[in-house]
């Protein structure tokens, strides 16, 4: 990276920009006005003994000994069956075809899907599950990668939301709020914790490539009324990985150096005369960029990983924007000190035709979730990298449509129950959480609501989610809102 | 916000490692005056109270802790439950609040350590002291109190004269004017959004007559391109874009001419209020023209969902919710957002507060999805119709008229020819004597359902139904029963709604239903905004419905009376072609009914949604006639008579009518729809005439408006704001803790926008001029134009913020501007404050980054559109044109949603014609901090990333725009034998460069000529990156060199920053 630099401009320069960054300590997002406004408020001091925060971030100190460094989250969209894959409930098999009691049903609102249907037959997996690892874990045969490492995964079986659509779904799950214009997740943590790194972005968000299903949204990423530098940049499968990062035709990396020299010299000069902090800023801005125009191919090449690493993560990895492909890039992004990586995978919306589309989900992301999750255990980095894994919401328990035993079939939307895992960072191994009724319909112990879920993320990384707070139209914004309950069950 | 940690870091380290900023500086609390002059509530004590205190001790009524409230005199005040008083005036031991704030105890210490708000400062805790000591008085919120009236005439010189005092008090003195240079360029950015050419600059400087600078501003706002540049910022406001957002956001693709009513507004200097008073309730002003129509737009310019099994009622109290916040935000400077769940914590508005400002917005026919399957544009809407397309409607529209008189004309005469037989006063007509059986012409299909689905009509089609749907003993033979999710599929209806029909069946209902399908054309219910006719029976009550788009364009009525549910009814519908409530009837038992009218406002055709044929008792994702049983159902080509229909119930009086012994009365109306030639002659005609109005109609593009629906909808306070929870009923009303509405006021729109506009009302003036000020200097005088509530920071010219709001409100008999905006921005623009060098001593700088004492000018980096549209201007490819549809620029197909890229002048237009999607807005625009659309936002942030670098570096619009002025420089050279680098930078900077400069640009323009001599294949890829041709004589190794380093000068702070 600096090579690249030292090699068209000798080591002097270097050192300039060095002293440049060292003093000026310029992440990727440099000053944003709103830093100025008097916006940003942290929250009280804790105690002494916790670690400072490293760099940029609001807080000043973890508010409590941090567990994870990072997130690497596998987002599932679109809400994948959790009765089809983890949740194994034997007594829908039992009562295949019979009409979902109204007593379990109560009250609860349907979409405007299945919610006019006149009939609603409960139905059975057609999926065998069987127990693994010594935790002894139920998970279908869908997944036989993920059964393999059951003893390093925390399941939550009751996980719930107030969404029965996807967009204030997944909106709600990477933000906290149904309506978008929230911080999502990401943003919060990179304005709360600031980055480890320079080089590269501290949020990043990959999408599987090719997927059909709902569509996301650029907001799911965005900074919300968090200043816009917090927000995600997402890395793109093709040849320009971020936005332009690419020099144009004609313009090499020795030719824009020189361009880049003269444009320091004239930003010296200007600040010089006008002795405006953003000057320094965009001196150290246009270094950065020209690092990233080496870090970001660097690490999206995988030239350097070896055959077995790649056959891990199965087929997919040797073919970018592929989940395999995002997984791997997500393991080496987290290696080079990337706060918060996202990922989407597409597709999960099985309203018809699940035993086909469900499998089919798996067989794309089954092996690379948990080799990634091996891979990063290899490495040492599992301890203090979280990964999550999981949807916006369930599905029912009922079919969707009309239902011939036997035949393919339909679940709708649930926002009542579904499943969510997660592994490393803090998580305790081989566990399973809160538990459902029988029908698989309601919770029956130890509910996490999203927001539940949102303080015990930031709880893992240091923060107290009630103490990381922004100030905006006057009201202290939070990620949990007013809510959320640290789930200490599941701390390691 | 702890003692001894500054509630306020800066993110980046920059500042800290170069200077050190007063916390009290960068905090705003404002320094306590010397003793002797009092303290004021607003500007010392609210600050700390709303920030600690209000929270559980403040106007939110659900959330009081104790009993105790802090935010009025009287409240705190009072003694308490527990004996105690927070606040004894001029009793400093006392009060209560001054030993909780300095307790150590955590079950006494405020703010409870729960809150996690940290203790107050020794330095708030002693201010609190004094002010008790001083006789604790209260003010209202500031922002609340009108402004008061000036002393001063010129506005101009008022204005210099607080900021001189203010900064004498500093010990400060305002800068030195700009260069003439810095301040055209200056003066060009904030009136037209581009730079001044070199031409304007030299004649600038030269201009050394007094009025120079005056004759400047008003050259440059009487340019088009001011419009373009002040509609900007509205739009980021009005969350104006060009799809309709949330999920699916599919592209809208006709709300541009809104945008362009905004642009032209500002053009022609609409005054303020009238610009306010038409989006709010332009629909609702005395003969509103199309123009005033239009402007309410602004009020539907909110996201809109349609992804499948959304709730309806959610997405339209959303809906709602959007508008009144977006009205709180762009007129009021409030956070009406707080108020939607419960009473607000800090400012005096209540829940029902909000509720009330809802009522105003709730009431049109609007639906909550838009239709997923059709293109049709939501309701309310509006046509857009140039001159000669709308003589051509109207004058169809008179043709309709004049064919259904004469029809008329013709039926009347027949059933006066048949009233004349049967008196004898006359032969039998021939057309009746020809019908002796008297039969109904026009059947296209009759299914008994006798254990089959055949068409009892020779050669018709039969129908289908899945086995679910089963046979069972009828009214007459064997009936269809049906299960509610499984259609019986009819092959024939797919009529327009020009065209009289027919349909009739025996029903049996299973019971009551609050919903029900009993039949209907469609593709589906919201999904398809239920395009197409439909008979329901809702709440009990038959409902026939002809619909181009639920609920805003359609004619609909509904019986009267509730159906029968405990026998066999038979059930007939007609639609007499005229598409209008009138024209539509339902029989039962062969009666016509009584019916009301549901809506009477269908303007556009109701076939072209798909579902061309009926489906009797299901609908996709509606609620299907489950139970019920239907027989003999039949479809007929016209409208049948009353008599046909009793003719239908139970056979035998048509014939007895014909033959001159039956229903006399109704004979006639069945010789005139059925038998007289004529009638049917000009039945044909007047059928002929609709349908080519119809197909007019079809055309012109229509765009989301307001229209007050005939009647109102009752609004509720919704319980923490769920859709599902309604409590009580509330009327149309104004924020109690704001002026209230006059009493002769209407309670509508109209009432409300009047009530705003009032020079004494006190936020819309204040709330405008802020963003004026922070459009010109980057920060406003209050810096959240967002909030101007309790909790907004306290401005450090709190005067010169009322200067400028009463000027601007009042009359210019009073002294005023008159809701001028451009004298607005002149006058400011005229200040000496305004004119001052940007540059301050580096002590200054540092202290006050923000500029908010106004000791210099204003440097801030340019918003995205004035980057992109400024280096499009300075190369000389801006395309400056006014209007039209959106624009797709040569990012689109790097956008999240990713679109083609334009080509031609569409690549060259100014941004705010940028194509806008909400969930992926223009990438390079979306770099430098637009937002995306999706609320009312009031403020952009301005950061400073590498990802700029990226942009103005390698993306094709300005690597293009660089070689284009490097090839104007190169072929000019004749004419200016200045260094082409010199000329360039002089373009874009707008000054000239200086030695050092000069130097550093021969420099880079050697090394990178250098380069492509060495690499001239290099150079030809440069060259011809983007659309634009390249200029084939020009050596390419010399344009690559000169436009490398023209593009290394794109991203030079002296072009990125407006200073």
């Amino acid at each position: 990276m600096n090579d690249l630099s030292r090699g068209c401009t000798g080591p002097q320069t270097v050192v300039d920009r060095r002293q440049w960054l060292g003093t000026f300590g310029m992440g990727l997002g440099g000053i944003a006005l709103a830093d100025l406004l008097g916006r940003e408020v942290t929250a009280a001091p804790a105690s002494p003994p916790l670690p400072a925060v490293p760099r940029g971030g609001a807080i000043d100190a973890f508010h409590v000994p941090p567990r994870a460094k990072r997130v690497i989250y596998l987002f599932q969209s679109g809400g994948p069956s959790q009765l089809d894959l983890f949740d194994h409930k034997p007594l829908l098999k039992e009562r295949d075809g019979e009409q979902l009691p109204a007593s379990v049903r109560g009250e609860q609102r349907l979409t405007g899907m299945s919610g006019n249907q006149s009939s609603i037959p409960l139905v059975g997996s057609p999926f065998p599950f069987a127990r693994h690892g010594e935790s002894g874990v139920w998970v279908s045969s869908l997944l036989p990668h993920t059964a393999s490492i059951a003893d390093r995964l925390c399941f939550i079986h009751s996980m719930h939301t107030p969404s029965i659509n996807h967009g204030p779904g997944v909106t709600f799950m990477q933000s906290g709020s149904q309506i978008p214009g929230r911080p999502s997740i990401g943003a919060w943590l990179d304005y709360g914790l600031g980055r480890l790194q320079d080089d590269l972005p501290a949020f990043v968000v990959l999408i599987t490539k090719n997927k059909g299903g709902q569509p996301l949204m650029s907001h799911l990423w965005g900074a919300g009324f968090l200043p816009t530098k917090h927000q995600a940049v997402r890395f793109r499968s093709g040849a320009d990985p971020v936005l332009y990062v690419n020099n144009p035709p004609g313009v090499s990396i020795a030719s824009r150096r020189q361009a880049l020299d003269g444009l320091r010299q004239l930003h010296e000069h200007q600040f010089a005369g006008a002795p405006d902090a953003a000057i320094q800023a965009r001196i150290a801005n246009y270094e950065m960029a020209f690092r990233m125009q080496s870090s970001v191919p660097e690490v999206t090449d995988f030239s350097d990983e070896p055959a077995h690493v790649l056959d891990a993560y199965g087929p997919g990895a040797r073919d970018p924007g592929t989940f395999a492909a995002n997984c791997l890039l997500a393991r080496r992004l987290a290696e080079r000190g990337v706060r918060f990586i996202q990922l989407y995978h597409q597709d999960w919306d099985h309203h018809g035709g699940l035993r086909g589309g469900i499998a089919g989900e798996c067989r794309q992301t089954d092996q690379p979730s948990a080799a990634l999750v091996k891979d990063l255990a290899d490495r040492g980095m599992l301890d203090d990298t979280l990964i999550v894994w999981g949807g916006e919401f369930g599905r029912t328990n009922y079919c969707q449509g009309l239902y011939k035993p036997g035949q393919d079939f339909g679940r709708d939307h649930h926002p009542r129950c579904f499943t969510l895992w997660m592994a490393g960072g803090g998580v305790k191994p081989g566990v399973t959480w809160g538990e459902t009724c029988e029908f698989g319909y309601n919770i029956a112990s130890d509910p996490v609501h999203v927001h539940d879920f949102h303080a015990t993320m930031l709880h893992l990384l240091g923060i107290d989610h009630e103490r990381l707070t922004y100030k905006f139209q006057g009201r202290r914004y939070r990620l949990t809102d007013v809510h959320g309950k640290v789930v200490e069950g599941i701390l390691a | 916000m702890g003692c001894s940690t500054p509630r306020f870091r800066l993110g980046p380290l920059v500042l800290l490692a170069t200077v050190s900023l007063p916390a009290a500086a960068v905090r705003g609390d404002p320094v306590a005056p010397p003793p002797g002059r009092k303290l004021s509530f607003n500007e010392h004590i609210r600050p700390i109270l709303s920030e600690n205190c209000f929270a559980c001790h403040g106007p939110d009524g659900g959330k009081r802790q104790a009993g105790l409230r802090l935010d009025t005199h009287e409240a705190a005040t009072t003694e308490l439950e527990s004996g105690m008083r927070a606040i004894v005036p001029q009793d400093v031991a006392a009060s209560e609040i001054l030993a909780r704030v300095v307790s150590d105890d955590p079950d006494v210490a405020m703010p409870p350590p729960s809150a996690k708000l940290g203790r107050l400062t020794t330095e708030q805790v002693a201010t609190l002291r004094r002010w008790i000591a001083e006789g604790a008085e209260y003010q209202p919120h500031w922002a609340f109190l009108p402004p008061p009236k000036p002393t001063v005439d010129d506005l101009s010189s008022g204005l210099d004269a607080i900021v001189a005092r203010k900064l004498a008090d500093r010990g400060l003195a305002p800068q030195s004017e700009a260069t003439r240079a810095a301040l055209i360029r200056r003066a060009s950015f904030d009136i037209t959004g581009l730079p001044p050419t070199p031409e304007e600059v030299a004649a600038f400087v030269a201009d050394t007559a007094p009025d120079a600078y005056e004759k400047l501003l008003d050259r440059l706002l009487a340019s088009p391109r001011y419009g373009e540049r002040m509609a900007a910022d509205w739009l980021d406001l009005a969350r104006y874009a060009d799809s309709y957002g949330f999920q699916v956001d599919r592209p809208r693709p006709t709300m541009w001419p809104w945008r362009d009513w905004v642009i032209k507004s500002f053009n022609e200097n609409l005054p303020w209020d009238q610009f306010a008073v038409w989006q709010v309730a332009g629909d609702l002003l005395p003969d509103a023209t199309a123009e005033q129509r239009l402007a309410t737009a602004f009020n539907r310019l909110h996201q809109q969902e349609s992804e499948g099994g959304s709730v309806e009622e959610e997405y339209r109290v959303t809906y709602v919710n959007d508008r009144v916040t977006t009205f709180g935000t762009a007129f009021l400077g409030l956070t009406l957002e707080c108020c939607r769940c419960h009473d607000h914590k800090f400012d005096p508005l209540s829940q029902r507060d909000f509720y009330s400002l809802f009522a105003f917005f709730d009431d049109i026919d609007e639906a909550g999805l838009y239709s997923y399957f059709t293109d049709a544009t939501p309701t309310p809407k509006m046509r857009l119709l140039n001159g000669g397309a709308a003589d051509a409607l109207t004058k169809a529209e008179e043709s309709c008229t004049a064919a259904a008189a004469a029809l008329i004309a013709a039926e009347e005469a027949a059933v006066g020819g048949v009233a004349d037989w049967l008196a004898g006063k006359a032969p039998k007509p021939a057309a009746v004597a020809a019908r002796s059986a008297g039969t109904i012409p026009g059947e296209l299909a009759r299914y008994a359902f006798d254990g089959s689905f055949a068409n009892g009509v020779a050669g018709g089609p039969a129908a289908s139904s899945p086995a679910e749907n089963t046979f069972v003993a009828g009214r007459d033979g064997q009936a269809i029963r049906l299960t509610g999710d499984h259609p019986v599929n009819v092959p024939a209806g797919n009529f327009r709604r020009s065209h009289p029909f027919t349909v009739a069946a025996w029903i049996r209902p299973a019971g009551r239903s609050e919903r029900a399908v009993v039949f209907h054309r469609s593709r589906a219910w919201t999904d398809a905004a239920s395009r197409g006719y439909e008979l329901l029976v809702v709440d009990g009550h038959l409902r026939w419905s002809l619909i181009h788009f639920w609920p805003g364009d359609a004619a609909s009525v509904r019986m009267q009376e509730p159906l029968p549910i405990d026998r066999w009814v038979h059930v007939a519908v007609t639609s007499d072609g005229s598409g209008t409530a009138a024209g539509l009837g339902i029989f039962v038992d062969g009666h016509l009914v009584a019916t009301s009218v549901v809506h009477d406002n269908l303007s556009r055709d109701i076939t072209g949604g798909g579902g061309d044929t009926i489906t009797i008792g299901e609908r996709f994702r509606d609620h299907g006639f489950k139970d019920g049983l239907v027989d003999d159902f039949r479809v007929f080509d016209r409208q049948l008579s009353p008599l046909e229909i009793r003719e239908l119930v139970e056979p035998g009086p048509l014939a007895a009518a014909v033959a001159g012994n039956g229903d006399a009365e109704r004979l006639g109306g069945y010789v005139a729809a059925a038998l007289d030639e004529t009638a049917a002659g000009r039945r044909k005609a007047l059928e002929d005439i609709r349908r080519s109005r119809d197909d007019l109609a079809e055309r012109p593009t229509e765009i989301m408006v307001m229209r007050e629906s005939p009647a109102p909808k009752t609004a509720f306070v919704l319980e923490r704001g769920e859709y599902d929870k309604r409590r009580e009923a509330v009327g149309p009303g104004t924020p109690a803790a704001l002026p209230p509405l006059p009493a002769d006021a209407p309670r509508n729109r109209l009432g409300l926008a009047r009530w705003l506009v009032d020079p004494e009302h006190p936020l819309l003036a204040r709330v405008t001029v802020n963003r004026v000020w922070q459009g010109l200097f980057g920060t406003g005088l209050v810096t959240s134009p967002e909030d101007l509530g309790s909790q907004a920071p306290r401005p450090e010219y709190p005067e010169l913020l009322d200067l400028l709001a009463w000027k601007f409100s009042h009359p210019v008999a009073d002294g005023g501007l008159g809701w001028d905006m451009k004298s607005l921005v002149k006058a400011i623009m005229r200040s000496r404050t305004y004119r001052q060098r940007s540059v301050a001593d580096a002590k200054t700088m540092a202290d006050d980054p923000l500029n908010t004492w106004l000791a210099r000018g204003p440097r801030h980096r340019l918003p995205a559109e004035m980057i992109r549209d400024g280096a499009l201007a300075a190369c000389g490819l801006l395309v400056e044109k006014i209007g039209g549809p959106p624009v797709k620029t040569y990012d689109m197909p790097d956008s999240f949603k990713p679109e083609q890229a334009g080509s031609g002048e569409s690549l060259y237009r100014r941004s705010v014609y940028t194509y806008w999607r909400r969930t992926g807005p223009g990438p390079m625009l979306e770099v430098f901090d637009v937002p995306s659309r999706v609320v009312c936002v009031a403020h952009r942030d301005t950061t400073n990333t590498p990802l700029h670098a990226f942009v103005l570096l390698n993306g094709q619009q300005f690597v293009e725009a660089a070689r284009v002025l490097a090839e104007r420089l190169l072929a000019d050279q004749e004419a200016d034998a200045r260094p082409p680098l010199e000329r360039a930078f002089e373009r874009l900077t707008s000054r000239p460069a200086d030695d050092r400069e000069r130097e550093i640009l021969r420099t880079m323009h050697g090394g990178q000529l250098d380069w492509y001599r060495a690499h001239p294949e290099d150079a030809a890829r440069l060259v011809t990156v983007g659309q634009t041709r390249r200029v084939e004589s020009l050596p390419a190794v010399e344009v690559a060199a000169t436009a490398a380093v023209i593009n290394a000068l794109l991203n030079y702070d002296g072009c990125v920053v407006k200073q």
